[in-house]
């Protein structure tokens, strides 16, 4: 967490909480409570957090982010987690769904054909799915070496 | 002005192709020099690819940015997702050189140079800045004067600022401006800027991503809103697909969901059926009767005195 994570900004954050005001998370849902899961982070102990339904409520709206004094935003942290927790392959069934057809396809679906022909809409553009798949391949070369 | 291309992504042609519809109709009648380009992936989706492998996410970004450099066009999209998206990543690298000289030694194994000359904007603004008002009243056939037509901007349209500058990102106007352009009379909304949150539909937390539509949907219906306006293919299903499942299990919210293209559309004389506006889950029909069963004389110079009178013209 160190690494990902500027712990002196996450102090002020702990102490702060001005953008639970506007935060559409910490308004509307129960539990989510950003500056409990900071002061986890900053005592060593964000494990428990890895594999709550918390991380993935944050809606990514970038609202704490413009409001911040210190343009850090508490998504910060909820993005950090959010990785951590992928990375120990801890995520929403419907996130790892997304992320195989975005591997194989290059995109999250294909251009519904029959509907486009019934509303007289031209052919779709071609996708770039060939490059993507050369780019994949670099990607994971300059990952290995 | 500079050709663009438009960028679709998947949302919108993969479930709203009538959206896309209602997008190239008003793009054609504006005469604009869009095309479409080949190459472009997902964008891609942030929470999703940038929680699981944030270089990938940018690499993506970054090649669909190559792409619209090497055919010399600008960008614009009627999805804020992608958008901002784009923005953020051309952001990122145009101020981080280390950074950039990085993707493009990938980039460069699969043909592509990150440049980032491209102009990247929402469809919103674009029409706001780059057509302009006084275009739009020069086009226009009907006004929406005396309906009630509340905004959602979408939190990508404005978020983050510094990577899309697009307008103001706790008190946009640009949205509102265009609709005053249209005639309507705006919503009061404590929630105006709260997010949709579909997001949470995509992370499993179905329950949740109802709840926060129901919160928005509820105030504009003791509002008497007449239409919710968006323009995002998020922020649609959200409102529009969500609330047609809560209408399903008995709650009644009855807020007909208009895309920015199609109450454009309908601005400029496109008719419904035109604009493929049949297609929505929640029915539009309220909406266009109530709309087309108005008293319309002397709405047009009203508005145009509002407008002088409000400085809109001299944005
Ligand atoms: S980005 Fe996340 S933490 Fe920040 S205001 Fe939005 S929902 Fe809350
Ligand atoms: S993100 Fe910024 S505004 Fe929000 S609690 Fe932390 S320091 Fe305060």
């Amino acid at each position: 967490m160190q690494e990902s994570l500027d712990f002196n900004l996450l102090k002020m954050c702990a102490d702060c909480g001005a953008c639970y005001e506007i935060c559409p998370s910490s308004l509307h849902l129960d539990g989510y409570d950003p500056r409990a899961v900071i002061k986890d982070i900053l005592k060593g102990e964000h494990e428990k957090w890895l594999t709550s339904e918390t991380i993935w409520q944050c809606l990514e709206c970038h609202y704490c982010l413009e409001m911040c004094y210190q343009h850090y935003g508490f998504e910060s942290a909820m993005t950090a987690l959010r990785r951590l927790a992928a990375s120990k392959g801890h995520f929403p069934p419907q996130l790892k769904k997304g992320w195989d057809l975005f591997i194989k396809s290059s995109r999250l679906g294909d251009p519904a054909m029959p509907a486009r022909k019934k509303l007289g809409l031209p052919a779709p553009a071609k996708s770039g799915v060939d490059e993507f798949a050369a780019m994949l391949e670099a990607y994971k070369e300059s990952r290995d070496q | 002005m500079k050709e663009f291309a438009v960028f679709w992504g998947c949302t919108i042609p993969t479930r709203f192709p009538f959206l896309e519809k209602s997008t190239r109709t008003v793009l054609d009648a504006f005469s604009l020099p869009y095309r479409d380009v080949d190459g472009f992936t997902c964008c891609p989706e942030k929470s999703l690819i940038n929680n699981i492998d944030p270089t990938l996410w940018k690499l993506t970004a970054a090649r669909n940015i190559a792409v619209a450099d090497d055919e010399g066009v600008d960008v614009v999209s009627p999805c804020t997702g992608c958008v901002s998206n784009l923005s953020t990543v051309k952001k990122g690298l145009k101020t981080n050189p280390k950074e950039a000289e990085e993707v493009n030694a990938v980039l460069k194994k699969a043909g592509r140079e990150f440049k980032g000359a491209a102009d990247l904007t929402h469809l919103v603004p674009f029409f706001h800045d780059k057509i302009g008002i006084r275009k739009i009243k020069d086009l226009m056939k009907k006004d929406f004067k005396g309906m009630k037509i509340a905004v959602h901007y979408g939190c990508h349209m404005i978020r983050p600022s510094h990577a899309l500058g697009a307008d103001d990102p706790i008190s946009p106007k640009k949205f509102d401006n265009l609709l005053a352009a249209l005639g309507a009379s705006p919503v009061k909304a404590r929630n105006k800027l709260m997010c949709c949150g579909q997001g949470l539909d995509r992370v499993n937390q179905h329950d949740n991503a109802l709840h926060l539509a129901r919160i928005k949907l509820r105030e504009l219906k003791s509002e008497g809103a007449d239409a919710l306006v968006v323009c995002c293919p998020s922020c649609f299903l959200q409102f529009d697909n969500n609330q047609f499942l809560m209408e399903k299990e008995g709650e009644k919210f009855g807020i007909p969901i208009i895309y920015f293209t199609e109450l454009l559309g309908l601005a400029i004389g496109f008719t419904p059926e035109e604009l493929a506006m049949n297609s929505h889950r929640v029915s539009v029909e309220p909406f266009i009767k109530k709309w087309e069963g108005r008293d319309t004389t002397e709405a047009s110079e009203a508005i145009e005195e509002e407008l002088s009178d409000a400085g809109v013209f001299g944005l």
